[in-house]
C-alpha cells in the first residue's frame, strides 16, 4: 500500500481535532466545577484565587449534604434494580412475546420520557394523596423507577431486536426447552443491553430533580434538591465539592460495572 | 467459562440487595417513636441552619414533640394538592402574597387566635394589620442594593434604577415568581402613575427598564451583586446587610419614596390536627429570645416590639415604631386577583 | 427459514408487572391530570368541581401560547441537531477505537457530564458564560473585547446547556448502532475505490440511520420537556412550555391550566413518536430500533 495521501491525512486530522473539541466541550464545565470546588471565594470568580479544601470540609461536615448523598445513592440503587427488573422483563415480552399492538405498548412504555417530569411528580403526588399514603420512600423510588424504565426498555429492546434469533432456534433444535433457552442463550446475550439500561437508570435516578421535588418527605431530601436549594440560598463552592464527590462516586460505580460486566460488549453485539 | 456462572451469581446478588433494600426502607419506620409531629415549612441557608441547629431542637425539647421541616420549595402547590382534612403542613411559613393566595384557596386560617398565642399582644401593628393573613413574624425592607466601588453617583430614589447609566448591570425579578418583583411592579405604578393600582403606568415603566437581568430568587440576586455581575438591583435590606461582616463593597439604599414590606408570615393550615402545638410554635417564633436570635442571624426586622437587638443590628433594622411606620404594606388580595393577566403581560414585556 | 410466530407466547406474561406498575402509577396519575385540565378544580381535594374547557380555550385563543410552543419546539430542534453534529463523530470514534482502556476512558468522558448532576452542571455553565465568568474574564483579560459578551440568558445558552446534557444520550445510542456496522463493509467500499469520506457517506451513514433517528427522538423528547436548564440558563426571558407549566404550578397555583399545557406537550410528543415510527419503517424496512 502506498503512503497515505495528504487529503487522507488532513481528513484524519480533522476527524481527530473534531473529536478532541467535542471532548473539551463535554469536560469544560466539569473542569470549572473542579476549579470552583477548590477556589476559596464564596461566589463565582474567575480567575480563581487559590486552592483550598474548605468546601470539601463544609460538604463532608454538613449533615444535610451527607444525608442527601446517602439517600440519593440508596434510591438510585433501588431504582436501578426495580427499573431493570420491570424494564428488561417488559422488553423481553415485547420482543419475543408476540403481543398484539407491540408498537403501541412500546410507545406507551417510553412515554414517561415525553412528559415534563414536574407534571409526573405532581401527578404522582396527587395519586398518593388519593391513595392516602403520604410521601413514603417507596413512593419516591416508584417515581424514579417510572422515569427510568423507558431507558432500560430502549436499550434491552435494541439488543433483543438485533441479535441473531437463529441462536435461540439452534438451542431449541438441539432439544432445550424455552425456559432453558431463555436462561442460557437469550439472557447472557441480552446482558449488555440490560446493563447499559441499568447504568442509565442509575444516572437518571441519581440526578432526578423534578419528580423528587414533590415526592421527598421533609428531612429526607435527595442530593439534587439539596443542591438546588443551596444554589438558591447560599451558592458557594460547596456545590463544587458536592459535585466532585458525586462524579468520583459515580465513576467508581461505572468503573465497577465495566470490570464485572464489560460495557464494551454492548457496542459489539 | 465465566458466562455460565453469571446468571446464578446475579440472582443471588439481586436477592440479597433486595433484602437489604427492604431493610433500609423498613428501618426508619420501626425506629421512629410515636411523638406528636408538627409539620412546618422553612427556608434554607442561614435561616435553616439556625433553626435546625438551635431553635427547633429547643422547641422539640420544650414541647416534647417532633418537628418536620420541608425545605423543598415550592410549598404552596404541595399544600394545595393535599387533602383539606389531612394537609401536608400544620403551619405554613411563606411570604405575604402566597399566604393571601392560600387564604383564597381556603387552606389557611385568616387570623391567629390571640388567646392561644399570647406573644401576639407585643407585635407592631403591621404584623396583624388587615393586609396580613395569620401573623407576620419578621419583615424586611425592599429597596435598592448597589455596589459602592463602581463610581455610581448618589442613589436616593426608586427612579434612579431607570438611569441609562445602569444598562447592563441592572437587576430585577421574574415578576410571576417573586414577591419582590410583584411589589416593585406595584411601586412603579405609584412612581409613574396614579398609584399602586395603576397597572398601565407600571407596564409602561417596565418597558423602559430594559435591558435588565432577571432572577427568580433573592439569593441569586445577592450573589450577582457580590460577584459584580450586577451594579444595582431591587433587593431587601437583609440581602445586603447579611454580608456585613465580610466588608463587601455593597450598600443598601432606602429610597425616598418609601420602602416596601417583605413579610415573613406564619399561618395555621385549615385542617391541622395539632392545633395546640401549631399555636405553641407560632408563639415560640414570636418570643423575644427566638426573635432576637433569628433577626441577628439573617438581619430580619423582628415583629415583636419588645425585642432588644444588639446595637449594630438595632441601628440598621426597623426596630422602632417610627421606622416601621415607613413600611409600605401591599394589597396582595388585589394583586392576586389580577395575577394571571399581570403575569401574561409581564411575560410578554420581558421576553428576550 | 425462521420459525413462524404463531401468536402470543408464554413469555408475553412478562409484561404483566410493568403493565400493572404503569396502570397504577402512570395512567392513573396522568388520567387525573387530564381530568383536572377539564375541571374547574382538583376533584381529589375539592368538593364541587364542574367541567370546563376554559384552559384549552385560553391556549387556543392567545397567540402568546403558540409562540411558547414554537419556542419549545425550536429549542428542541436546535438542541437535537447540535447534539447530533457533536455526538456522531465521538460515537464513531468510540465505536471504532481499539483498546479496552481507550474505550473505557472515552466512556467515562461521555458519562461524566451526565453524572455531574443537572444543578451543578448548569451552575458550571453560569460560571463559564456569565459576564463575570471564565470566558468573558479571559477574553477581557487578553484585551480581545471591551464589553462582556452576552453569552447567558438567551436562546444560545439554553441550547448550549441542553446540548451538553444530551450529547451523552446521543453518543450512547449511536455507539451501539455504529458498533454493529461491520467495518468490513467500509473496507470493501474503500477497496473498490471509494475515499474514506465517500465510504462513510454512502455506507456507514445510511446504515447508522436507525441509530440517528433513535438518538434524535430521545434527545428531542428530553429537550422539549426540560425546564431546570432553560430556567437557569435563560433567565425566564425565553419561555418554553415546561417553564410555563412550572410557573403555573409553583406561583400561579393554577393546576388546571398547567395540566392543560402538559396535555398539549404530551400530545405533541406522541405525534412525534408516531411520525418517527413511520419514518423509521420507511427507512429501515421492517426493523424497529427504539
Amino acid at each position: 500500500m502506498t503512503a497515505a495521501p495528504f487529503s487522507f491525512r488532513l481528513g484524519r486530522f480533522c476527524y481527530l481535532a473534531l473529536n478532541v473539541a467535542v471532548v473539551v466541550f463535554l469536560l469544560a464545565p466539569i473542569a470549572i466545577v473542579f476549579v470552583f470546588a477548590v477556589n476559596p471565594t464564596p461566589y463565582i470568580q474567575f480567575p480563581p484565587v487559590g486552592v483550598s479544601l474548605r468546601w470539601f470540609q463544609k460538604f463532608f461536615s454538613s449533615r444535610d449534604f451527607m444525608n442527601a448523598l446517602q439517600l440519593s445513592l440508596e434510591v438510585a440503587v433501588m431504582t436501578t434494580i426495580a427499573a431493570t427488573l420491570f424494564g428488561a422483563s417488559a422488553a423481553l415480552a415485547l420482543a419475543r412475546g408476540g403481543l398484539p399492538g407491540t408498537r403501541v405498548i412500546t410507545a406507551i412504555m417510553l412515554s414517561p420520557l415525553m412528559l415534563p417530569a414536574i407534571l409526573t411528580g405532581l401527578a404522582l403526588f396527587q395519586t398518593y394523596v388519593l391513595l392516602d399514603v403520604g410521601r413514603p420512600l417507596w413512593g419516591l423510588v416508584l417515581g424514579h423507577t417510572l422515569v427510568s424504565i423507558p431507558y432500560v426498555v430502549r436499550t434491552t429492546l435494541a439488543v433483543l431486536q438485533n441479535f441473531d434469533t437463529r441462536l435461540e432456534e439452534a438451542a431449541r433444535n438441539l432439544g432445550a426447552g424455552s425456559l432453558r433457552t431463555y436462561f442460557e442463550v437469550t439472557l447472557p446475550l441480552t446482558k449488555p443491553g440490560v446493563m447499559a439500561g441499568a447504568v442509565f437508570a442509575f444516572i437518571v435516578s441519581f440526578d432526578q430533580f423534578p419528580v423528587s421535588l414533590f415526592l421527598v418527605s421533609p428531612g429526607h431530601e435527595t442530593l439534587p434538591i439539596t443542591l438546588f436549594n443551596y444554589l438558591k440560598f447560599d451558592l458557594d463552592g460547596t456545590i463544587g465539592a458536592a459535585s466532585v464527590v458525586s462524579i468520583l462516586l459515580a465513576l467508581l460505580v461505572v468503573f465497577g460495572l465495566d470490570r464485572t460486566v464489560g460495557l464494551r460488549s454492548y457496542a459489539k453485539l | 467459562m465465566t458466562e455460565n456462572r453469571l446468571p446464578l451469581n446475579r440472582r443471588q446478588f439481586l436477592a440479597t440487595t433486595a433484602a437489604a433494600g427492604i431493610g433500609v426502607i423498613a428501618a426508619p419506620h420501626i425506629a421512629r417513636a410515636d411523638a406528636a409531629t408538627l409539620r412546618i415549612t422553612g427556608w434554607g441557608g442561614k435561616w435553616g441552619q439556625t433553626m435546625s441547629s438551635e431553635l427547633i431542637p429547643a422547641f422539640e425539647k420544650e414541647f416534647k414533640c417532633k418537628v418536620e421541616t420541608d425545605t423543598a420549595l415550592p410549598f404552596l402547590p404541595k399544600l394545595q394538592a393535599s387533602s383539606r382534612s389531612a394537609p401536608v403542613y400544620d403551619v405554613l411559613h411563606t411570604n405575604s402574597n402566597e399566604q393571601w393566595a392560600a387564604l383564597e384557596m381556603g387552606i389557611v386560617e385568616a387570623k391567629i387566635d390571640a388567646k392561644q398565642v399570647p406573644n401576639i399582644a407585643d407585635v407592631y401593628p403591621y404584623a396583624i394589620s388587615d393586609k396580613i393573613v395569620g401573623v407576620c413574624i419578621f419583615t424586611s425592607a425592599i429597596g435598592l442594593g448597589m455596589r459602592t466601588d463602581k463610581g455610581y453617583g448618589k442613589v436616593s430614589s426608586w427612579k434612579d434604577l431607570w438611569d441609562r447609566a445602569y444598562d447592563g448591570v441592572r437587576g430585577g425579578y421574574v415578576i410571576p415568581l417573586n414577591s419582590l418583583g410583584q411589589a416593585f411592579l406595584m411601586m412603579s405604578g405609584a412612581l409613574y402613575g396614579k398609584g399602586m393600582t395603576d397597572l398601565d403606568a407600571a407596564y409602561a415603566s417596565m418597558e423602559k427598564l430594559k435591558p435588565i437581568k432577571l432572577v427568580d430568587f433573592t439569593g441569586t440576586m445577592e450573589k450577582m451583586i457580590l460577584s459584580g455581575e450586577l451594579g444595582i438591583a431591587v433587593l431587601h435590606d437583609s440581602g445586603i446587610l447579611r454580608y456585613d461582616d465580610q466588608k463587601q463593597p455593597t450598600a443598601f439604599v432606602a429610597p425616598s419614596e418609601g420602602v416596601l414590606a417583605l413579610e415573613q408570615v406564619l399561618a395555621l393550615t385549615a385542617g391541622t390536627k395539632v392545633r395546640e402545638l401549631a399555636n405553641a410554635y407560632v408563639n415560640y417564633m414570636l418570643s423575644p429570645s427566638v426573635q432576637k436570635t433569628l433577626a441577628e442571624s439573617v438581619w430580619y426586622s423582628p415583629a415583636n416590639s419588645k425585642v432588644k437587638l444588639d446595637d449594630k443590628y438595632n441601628d440598621r433594622l426597623l426596630t422602632t415604631p417610627e421606622k416601621v411606620a415607613k413600611l409600605i404594606q401591599l394589597d396582595w388580595k388585589w394583586y392576586n386577583a389580577r395575577k394571571d393577566e399581570i403575569d401574561a403581560r409581564v411575560n410578554r414585556i420581558f421576553r428576550a | 427459514m425462521s420459525a413462524v410466530r404463531t401468536g402470543v407466547t408464554p413469555i408475553a406474561w412478562l409484561i404483566a408487572p410493568s403493565a400493572l406498575l404503569f396502570a397504577l402509577f402512570f395512567f392513573l396519575p396522568m388520567g387525573l391530570m387530564a381530568m383536572i385540565s377539564l375541571l374547574t378544580g382538583n376533584p381529589v381535594v375539592q368538593p364541587h368541581v364542574t367541567f370546563t374547557g376554559k384552559y384549552y380555550q385560553r391556549i387556543l385563543s392567545d397567540p402568546y401560547y403558540f409562540e411558547v410552543i414554537w419556542t419549545t419546539l425550536r429549542i428542541g430542534l436546535l438542541t437535537t441537531v447540535t447534539a447530533l453534529l457533536v455526538g456522531y463523530p465521538l460515537a464513531h470514534w468510540m465505536a471504532r477505537i481499539r483498546g479496552r482502556t481507550a474505550y473505557a476512558v472515552l466512556m467515562m468522558t461521555v458519562l461524566t457530564p451526565m453524572l455531574t448532576g443537572i444543578v451543578v452542571r448548569t451552575f458550571a455553565w453560569m460560571a463559564l458564560l456569565s459576564d463575570k465568568g471564565a470566558i468573558n474574564q479571559t477574553l477581557t483579560g487578553l484585551g480581545l473585547i471591551s464589553k462582556p459578551l452576552p453569552l447567558m440568558y438567551n436562546e444560545f445558552s439554553i441550547v448550549l446547556g441542553l446540548t451538553h446534557i444530551y450529547v451523552p444520550y446521543m453518543v450512547l445510542t449511536l455507539v451501539g448502532v455504529i458498533g454493529r456496522i461491520d467495518e468490513r463493509l467500509e473496507h470493501a467500499a474503500q477497496n473498490l475505490g471509494a475515499s474514506p469520506l465517500r465510504a462513510f457517506l454512502e455506507v456507514t451513514l445510511p446504515l447508522s440511520l436507525p441509530g440517528i433517528l433513535a438518538g434524535s427522538l430521545l434527545v428531542f423528547a428530553l429537550a422539549i420537556s426540560a425546564y431546570v436548564t432553560p430556567i437557569l440558563m435563560g433567565g425566564f426571558q425565553i419561555m418554553t412550555l415546561p417553564m410555563l407549566i412550572y410557573q403555573q404550578i409553583s406561583s400561579s397555583f393554577n393546576v388546571g391550566f398547567a395540566a392543560a399545557l402538559g396535555m398539549v406537550l404530551l400530545a405533541i410528543s406522541l405525534v412525534l413518536v408516531i411520525a418517527y415510527n413511520r419514518i423509521l419503517g420507511l427507512v429501515s424496512g421492517q426493523r424497529d430500533l427504539q
